[in-house]
């Protein structure tokens, strides 16, 4: 190999690297981490609320299936609030960390509401299991998420 | 340093008091009198209609330790980048809130922005957006917050630098903001559409956080609507444009769906920013109310 040639595969080669660091960074970075187990949960949202809608029918299998992924998701997600993981692009309110246990109580409300609407099987129980469930997130949002960035 | 002569110091007391009685003059309170409300027969249930509507509960709520947490008794503080302010109780306590209040002095408040006394509100109090409110629709909101069990409930005075004079203040302010014409009724569109743009407009006042406000604190009218910073000063606020073309709400039957459900039902862009509680208010208005909103707004490109 010429020097040429090596410099070039030496460059290529670091370069490589570098973005491989930096998209390792990034997945690692709490904040697009606990964005994109939210992300989840918001999906696992959808077929719900075409139930509780009635645009689709009841359906307890696909009630605990998305239930127990969004509990999943949400279990996840509460370990993804490291001290100093808010500003930037991100919608965490800056109250998360002055106010921990108010979020820790608003975030484990939310997962007794998905654990509890992942056991209903019976379609009277659902819109209440469902609007405990929406009114956890809402509680919560309202108090520690901004509107936009 | 020499002291002035004494003819500069009279000089300069002169220009002093010219400034004071010019402004005093500039900001003189212009209420409306009594014989300019009409003879009207209150409804309350309209009245209640309209609390909703405005969601006077969301900014006047109870403080906290108020005997009656779900009446509008004021008093929990409300923040803004000049100050914090108290809001007024809106019972019909005699002491504290307004039960010595006469229609004038509630039209007053609303449409002009002035006290009983004659002292300004801040703009804090949307009173820009219900300017355009129907006397009658003013009149029936009275009687329904007159309907409502007194609190006494005492507020500390707003927390704005230089309060008495910053209060006078804002009646220069007033000389320009309404000078601006208020908001207009559509002449033109369906019915539903157009009782939208005035729940919106007048009563609903969703400008006073959705339109970013220019240098003089007055909306931008050229953004109406298009979103901005957020008031209580973090975060923004979402634009209400174009919300069918950025596919936020697939028709009018799904946004009032998600206006009546709020993230109960997993609609997750009307729960921060304060918009959980104007979503529980615009929940109670009949659905046929929450339908015309819906159909106003997504008409907006």
């Amino acid at each position: 190999m010429s020097l040429t040639k090596r410099r070039l595969a030496f460059f290529a080669g670091l370069s490589i690297v570098m973005v491989g660091a930096w998209g390792a960074a990034f997945a690692s970075d709490p904040a697009h981490q606990r964005h994109e187990a939210m992300e989840t949960v918001q999906e696992s949202f959808k077929p719900l609320r075409a139930i509780a809608v009635k645009e689709t029918p009841f359906d307890a299998a696909v009630v605990k299936k998305n239930a127990t992924t969004i509990l999943e998701k949400l279990k996840e997600a509460h370990g993804l609030f490291p001290e100093g993981s808010g500003g930037g692009d991100s919608r965490a309110k800056a109250e998360i960390w002055s106010d921990r246990a108010g979020f820790d109580t608003a975030m484990k409300n939310a997962q007794a509401a998905a654990t509890a609407m992942a056991a209903v099987t019976d379609e009277t129980a659902y819109v209440p299991a469902m609007k405990t469930l929406g009114g956890a997130c809402k509680a919560c949002h309202d108090k520690y998420r901004l509107p936009q960035q | 340093m020499r002291l002035p002569s004494r003819r500069t110091a009279a000089a300069i007391a002169f220009v002093l008091a010219v400034a004071a009685v010019g402004f005093g003059w500039l900001t003189q309170p212009d209420p409306l009198p009594a014989s300019a409300i009409p003879a009207h027969t209150a409804e309350r249930t309209n009245g209640e209609l309209l609390y909703r509507a405005g969601s006077c509960f969301a900014c006047h709520k109870a403080a906290q330790g108020a005997p009656d947490p779900a009446l509008p008794s004021g008093g929990t503080p409300f923040k803004t980048p000049i100050g914090v302010f108290y809001p007024q109780n809106l019972t019909p306590d005699p002491e504290t809130g307004l039960g010595r209040w006469s229609e004038a002095d509630f039209v007053n408040a609303m449409t002009r922005g002035l006290a009983p006394d004659g002292r300004h509100y801040f703009p804090a109090f949307p009173y820009m957006a219900y300017r355009a409110m129907r006397v009658a629709d003013l009149l029936d909101l009275r009687a329904y917050l007159m309907s409502l069990p007194p609190v006494k409930a005492v507020h500390p005075s707003h927390s704005v630098p230089q309060l008495g004079l910053a209060r006078r203040g804002v009646g220069l302010w007033k000389r320009i903001a309404l000078a601006r014409p208020p908001f207009a009724p559509a002449t033109e569109g369906s019915d539903s559409w157009k009782r939208g743009a005035y729940l919106v407009n007048a009563p609903g006042h969703c400008g006073e956080c959705h339109t970013p406000k220019n240098w003089l604190m007055l909306e931008d009218l050229g953004r109406y609507l298009a979103g901005g910073p957020h008031p209580g000063g973090e975060g923004k606020v979402p634009s209400l444009r174009g919300l069918l073309a950025r596919e936020k709400y697939e028709d009018a039957s799904n946004l009032t769906l998600a206006l009546q459900n709020g993230e109960e039902l997993g609609y997750e862009d009307l729960s921060s920013g304060g918009m959980a509680a104007i979503q529980e208010n615009l929940a109670k208005l009949p659905a046929s109310d929450v339908r015309a909103i819906a159909e106003y707004l997504l008409s907006l490109k």
